[in-house]
């Protein structure tokens, strides 16, 4: 999933308790690939099963509450069901502009405002949106739930959408753009290769879209665009953490009840052709060190397969111990660095399986011990304690997972939105647990083979 | 509208509050807090095992989750020409012990479903509390029996050896590894960087040493947190760690007093901390052709996590730029000027030595504004009091953040860690809170005025200098202009490849080939050039006239005369609104090679010394590089486009009014005028008098001027001073970096 936020946190805290006391700098990993952002745990179920109760207001707003009484906060957020897919080709980037422009106020909220009644009520919020989705959220005191819930309706109601909020926007979302993708080493990685992966569907562009298109769009057509989107009828409430259910409920029929219909949203149709044969190319960056690129299409976020291709996924690079990470970096010592990974779109997308080579390694030596270790997934089933080391791995992630309300919120709008069940909060866990080796080795064979994928050789510039 | 029913649920729950009785919703305002929360700290348990173990248990039952960490309490070490070498402790700490392989160590990891991080000053690990009996295992081997094997260090260089090399190219990489090294210096534990030569002197002797030095039970922290009671973690600490008393290393004291241990050296103390110094400071790293220049503004400081300010001077960052939206950084370079996606500081306190750092990516035209903005809000907090309103907000943020944090359990335990290794008091975080409420706007100013400098801030750019190098220069305070270092922050030197067989008498004869011959040029007399010149704010119009050997050139302001030159031939009249008089010597020397149609023409004659430096490249393109010296010791280089002869920048080095300057004169859109090549775009940069760019209007040929235009009378004012900006450019080598 190709994510952008609203603005980025800088202050990302390493796993460890205590506050660095030796000041040394990590050396940077290659982690600052925006592909990173990606590696996101699946939403899956736990033992302890998340509670929730779920209804839909008249108006279409589908509403999930969720009660947990350990810390006094709150979540409050919104999914909109539009992502970089619901573009209209001329207008590429629209939605996650949208992220940007919708906190510009409302007929209640002034200019600059809707940051500063979040943050004066002690808490935080951001934003972000990914091909399928837009989502919006507050992390809030528990006495402060009803200002989110004031916050987001007014958002949802009637928020400002203006040229100078426009204007503005554009200017940042430039620097965005240069800031992730243009002055950052690979940072292009994933747009070069979902622009190679579809010819018809729109994930074939990137997120955050294309300046000339933003450049290129009036105050009428950001209008017309959250007239229809953003709408109760296409989007998910989501209350979770320190409340009373009965009367968050309330809340929500309160302050968004009144709120409009919009006309049904219908999801596009295209049905992308098979890829027809390997589509292969170089990539010319700013970049010391040359990295392969293998994307593959599989099927939709949800399906059986897809979670079988997440298995292979962790096959591959899932710990120290998974068969890239060893064969590649270990023995071989070809790569600095291994990733394997599905973007998790609702509709068919790819996995993206890549390394970043040692210095002076040949980009086609990788590629050639990348290859050997894709067939094998093919070639041989998997052995029982490789997918036991699996399956433990997802059920840890799974309940880490669901620790924070925030988590569980995004995670319910998630399972509700993009899954169609919002109840695979606590049972899609079983969809992994019941793949077995077999399955693994068909959905190898089915997906990860040649004619269903794209090629990528990153090269430094001066490098022919 | 409330549904009846929903008030009946309401009325069924309890619940009527009374904002929800009014029937109308007013939307006009946000809705009325109900009373605050009361944030409960959670509990923990602490002991220490007779070998010197503390033991910190944090129990929280809601997930089946444990974590544990093994954390050492060791100073920064200097790594004396071996950097990375205690980054490769971590590296290799899980790579091997007496009974297991690397392989082994990382199969079980995963099998377990764990994680597991070994760092520099211990070991982090989780998993699921069924799975802890073995992972605890695991981390006391790694901890008490590595081998440090010599292959896997090889590996682990070879690694370190590629992300060194990667970070080339990686901007933010080099304004992070460069920005510390130039904030704290090259000799100090946070100023070194990994570079391959140090990564290459790495040995496995050190590794050790440091391993069996630091990684000691009365340095230990052993903290557990999650589904587990204090009795089982003591159990596993006691079982695990209660008998462990590794052979200590041989120490011995040098000369100087110092502690040397065996393996690693003489331990070289941090004594006291870095502190800002002398004057602002530019640094820069060149990218040409960047996407955005990386900025980073910062300064070491005194300040440690006891001192009392240390709160005070948290809220003063939060409205700087510290992790908020409404910080004044991200509201005026990204929400008022659209500079930036984001613009941040961040005030990192350490009990060793901390620093305050504003960082922002901008676009390159910004570059210099964008930090004269963080400067003006660094200033503006100094000397203006923050509003009521900024103060609360601040506030707010920090005990929301505060309240948020308590949610994951491992909070309470590195409270509890950070009081011990600091040596906080005992309530400092149970008074957190109420602390943080009495901070005011004064204390706020007061520690702005203590904690931030920006007369003292160190500058860095990660970007493409060559745009915006005239900005860059004014914000430098130190006289040395921008301080240029390489991706690895050595001073940059520019990299020249000597050039076979060629000279730069050719190079000069290739150039004026180039630009027409000297069959075309010779016969150009009575030559005029027209010029607008753009100078900051200013718009100037300039003309020059070209005569056999007379030139005269008139620099005006609204039709006022600001500068002229009368070159008649023998003499040089200088005039301006407040001096006229005869320039001599190297004054001379200038005005008559600018006299020249083509000044190369007349380099052989004027030129005591010439030499072709060597080829390199500027701007993408190859070029070589001259170096010029008249008889008077006007000293300059220029660059010649190796492929097309033109004259691409000249490069002048001088001291005027106290400090150094770097003058580039770029010549650009070379056109032809009567089969002559001219540049009709300069752009200065870097000169004492601002960024100029003349562009050429019109150029007439053939119409003379009278011999009286070029006529120069010399008042007579003896003893004239040579009016400072005519100063000959002395060629003052810059000092040491």
């Amino acid at each position: 999933m190709e994510v952008a936020a609203l603005f980025a946190h800088p202050n990302i805290q390493p796993p460890t308790f205590a506050t660095p006391g030796s000041g040394a700098t990590p050396m940077r990993i290659l982690l600052s690939l925006s592909i990173a952002a990606m590696l996101v745990a699946p939403a899956v179920a736990q033992k302890r099963a998340i509670n929730y109760t779920e209804f839909d207001l008249p108006n279409g707003l589908h509403v999930i509450i969720h009660e947990d009484h350990a810390t006094p906060i709150v979540a409050v957020s919104v999914m909109y069901h539009v992502g970089s897919k619901n573009e209209d080709p001329s207008r590429r980037g629209f939605a996650h502009f949208f992220e940007h422009l919708l906190f510009e106020g409302s007929a209640n909220i002034k200019r600059g405002e809707f940051s500063k009644i979040v943050e004066n009520a002690g808490g935080v919020l951001n934003a972000n949106t990914s091909g399928d989705r837009t989502y919006y959220y507050e992390v809030l005191p528990s006495n402060r739930l009803e200002l989110g819930l004031w916050l987001e309706s007014e958002r949802m109601l009637h928020a400002k959408v203006d040229q100078v909020g426009v204007d503005t926007q554009r200017e940042v979302v430039k620097e965005e753009r240069r800031q992730r993708y243009e002055n950052q080493p690979y940072g292009t990685l994933t747009m070069e290769v979902l622009r190679r992966a579809f010819k018809e569907h729109p994930y074939q562009w990137p997120t955050i879209g294309y300046m000339e298109d933003l450049n290129a769009a009036t105050e009428a057509d950001y209008q017309a665009f959250y007239k229809k989107f953003y709408v109760p009828n296409n989007a998910t409430l989501v209350l979770a953490g320190d409340l009373d259910p009965v009367q968050a409920r309330t809340m929500a029929e309160r302050y968004f009840g009144d709120i409009p219909r919009g006309a049904p949203v219908t999801q596009p149709t295209i049905v992308e052709a098979p890829l027809g044969g390997e589509v292969r190319d170089v990539i010319h960056d700013r970049i010391q060190l040359p990295a392969v690129v293998m994307g593959y299409r599989i099927p939709a976020n949800g399906t059986p397969d897809f979670y079988a291709v997440e298995l292979l996924n962790r096959v591959l690079s899932g710990g120290n111990s998974a068969r890239m990470n060893t064969a590649l970096k270990d023995e071989q010592q070809l790569a600095i660095y291994t990733g394997a990974f599905n973007f998790p779109f609702e509709q068919p997308g790819i996995a993206m399986l890549f390394a970043i080579a040692n210095a002076g390694v040949e980009v086609n030596a990788l590629e050639t011990a990348m290859q050997r270790e894709v067939d094998r997934l093919s070639t041989t089933p998997i052995s029982a304690t490789e997918l036991a080391k699996l399956k433990v791995q997802v059920e840890t992630e799974a309940i880490a997972d669901n620790g924070r309300v925030a988590g569980i919120a995004g995670n319910l709008a998630t399972a509700h939105v993009l899954l169609g069940n919002t109840e695979l909060i606590n049972t899609e866990l079983d969809r992994y647990l019941s793949l077995t080796a077999e399955d693994l080795q068909r959905a190898a064979r089915t997906y990860f083979v040649k004619d269903n994928r794209v090629v990528l050789h990153y090269l430094p510039k001066n490098q022919p | 509208m409330i549904r009846t029913r929903n008030l009946r649920s309401l009325a069924c729950a309890g619940l009527l509050a009374p904002v929800l009785m009014n029937a109308q919703l007013d939307r006009s305002r946000p809705p009325v807090a109900g009373p605050a929360p009361v944030v409960h700290l959670g509990e923990h348990t602490s002991t220490t095992l007779s070998n010197g173990v503390h033991v910190i248990v944090v129990e929280d039952h809601k997930l089946p989750l444990v974590s544990v960490q093994l954390r050492f309490d060791i100073p920064p070490v200097h790594q004396s020409g071996m950097a990375g070498y205690v980054d490769m402790v971590g590296e290799l700490l899980a790579t091997g012990t007496a009974t297991r392989t690397k392989a082994q160590i990382d199969g079980m990891v995963d099998s377990l479903g764990a994680n597991f991080f070994a760092t520099s000053d211990g070991v982090y690990a989780g998993a699921l509390k069924k799975n802890l009996a073995p992972l605890m295992d695991l981390l006391t081997d790694v901890v008490q029996n590595p081998l440090f094997p010599t292959d896997e260090l090889e590996k682990a260089r070879t690694r370190d050896l590629s992300a060194v090399q990667q970070r080339a190219e990686d901007p933010e990489g080099i304004a992070e590894a460069v920005g510390r090294s130039v904030t704290f210096g090259p000799s100090h534990p946070y100023g070194e960087m990994h570079t391959e030569r140090t990564i290459k002197a790495i040995t496995r002797t050190a590794v050790e040493a440091y391993h069996r030095y630091y990684f000691r039970p009365e340095n230990a922290y052993l903290v557990f947190v999650g589904d587990i009671t204090a009795k089982e973690a003591n159990d596993y600490a006691k079982k695990l760690f209660g008998k462990w008393k590794p052979a200590k290393s041989l120490v011995t004291t040098d000369e100087f007093g110092r502690t040397v241990v065996e393996g690693i050296g003489a331990l070289v103390p941090l004594e006291k901390p870095t502190t800002p110094s002398g004057v602002r400071r530019v640094y820069g790293v060149d990218r040409p052709g960047a996407a955005q220049s990386v900025i980073r503004v910062s300064f070491p400081l005194n300040l440690i996590p006891k001192d009392i300010r240390a709160q005070q001077a948290t809220v003063m960052n939060t409205i700087l730029g510290g992790g908020i939206f409404n910080a004044r950084l991200m509201q005026n370079l990204r929400e008022k000027n659209g500079f930036t996606y984001g613009a941040y500081s961040s005030l990192e306190i350490d009990r060793f030595n901390s620093s305050l750092t504003a960082t922002a990516s901008v676009r390159t035209e910004v570059t210099d504004s964008a930090i004269t903005e963080i400067l003006l809000e660094i200033e503006r907090l100094r000397n203006e009091p923050v509003t009521q309103a900024e103060l609360d907000l601040a506030k707010s943020h920090m005990s929301g953040s505060f309240g948020r944090s308590m949610e994951d359990p491992k909070t309470v335990a590195r409270f509890a860690l950070n009081t011990e290794l600091n040596g906080l008091s005992a309530d400092h975080y149970k008074t957190y809170l109420s602390r943080l409420e009495g901070v005011t706007i004064e204390q706020v100013q007061d520690a702005a005025n203590a904690f931030l400098h920006p007369d003292q801030a160190v500058i860095l750019v990660v970007g493409d200098l060559e745009q915006r190098r005239q900005g860059l220069m004014e914000l430098s305070m130190d006289g040395k202009g921008i301080i240029q270092l390489n991706d690895d922050g050595s001073p940059w030197e520019e990299k020249l490849t000597p050039v076979q067989g060629k000279v730069a008498e050719q190079v000069l004869e290739t150039h004026i080939h180039a630009i027409g011959g000297r069959e075309a040029i010779a016969p150009i007399r009575d030559l005029h050039i027209e010029r607008q010149v753009v100078r900051g704010a200013d718009t100037l119009s300039e003309n020059e006239w070209f005569s056999a050997i007379e030139y005269r050139s008139i620099l005006k302001r609204d039709g006022a005369v600001i500068e002229e030159y009368i070159h008649d031939g023998e003499r040089v009249l200088y005039t301006d609104p407040e001096v006229t008089g005869e320039l001599n010597d190297a004054g001379y020397e200038a005005i008559q090679l600018r006299g020249r149609v083509v000044p190369a023409m007349g380099y052989a004659k004027a030129m005591e010394w010439m030499e072709l430096l060597g080829s390199t490249t500027l701007m993408g393109e190859t070029v070589y590089k001259l170096r010029l010296r008249t008889a008077y010791g006007l000293t300059f280089a220029e660059y010649y486009n190796a492929e097309s002869g033109l004259l691409v920048r000249r490069v002048d080095d001088f001291y005027y009014n106290g400090r150094q300057w770097h003058m580039t004169t770029d010549y650009n859109d070379w056109k032809g005028v009567n089969g002559v090549q001219f540049p009709h775009t300069i752009v200065e940069q870097g000169a004492p008098w601002g960024k100029s760019v003349r562009t050429i209007i019109d150029v007439e040929v053939g119409k003379p001027k009278p011999v009286t235009f070029f006529e120069v009378n010399i008042p007579e004012m003896p003893d004239l001073p040579v009016p400072p900006e005519m100063l000959p450019p002395l060629d003052i080598i810059p000092e040491d970096q």
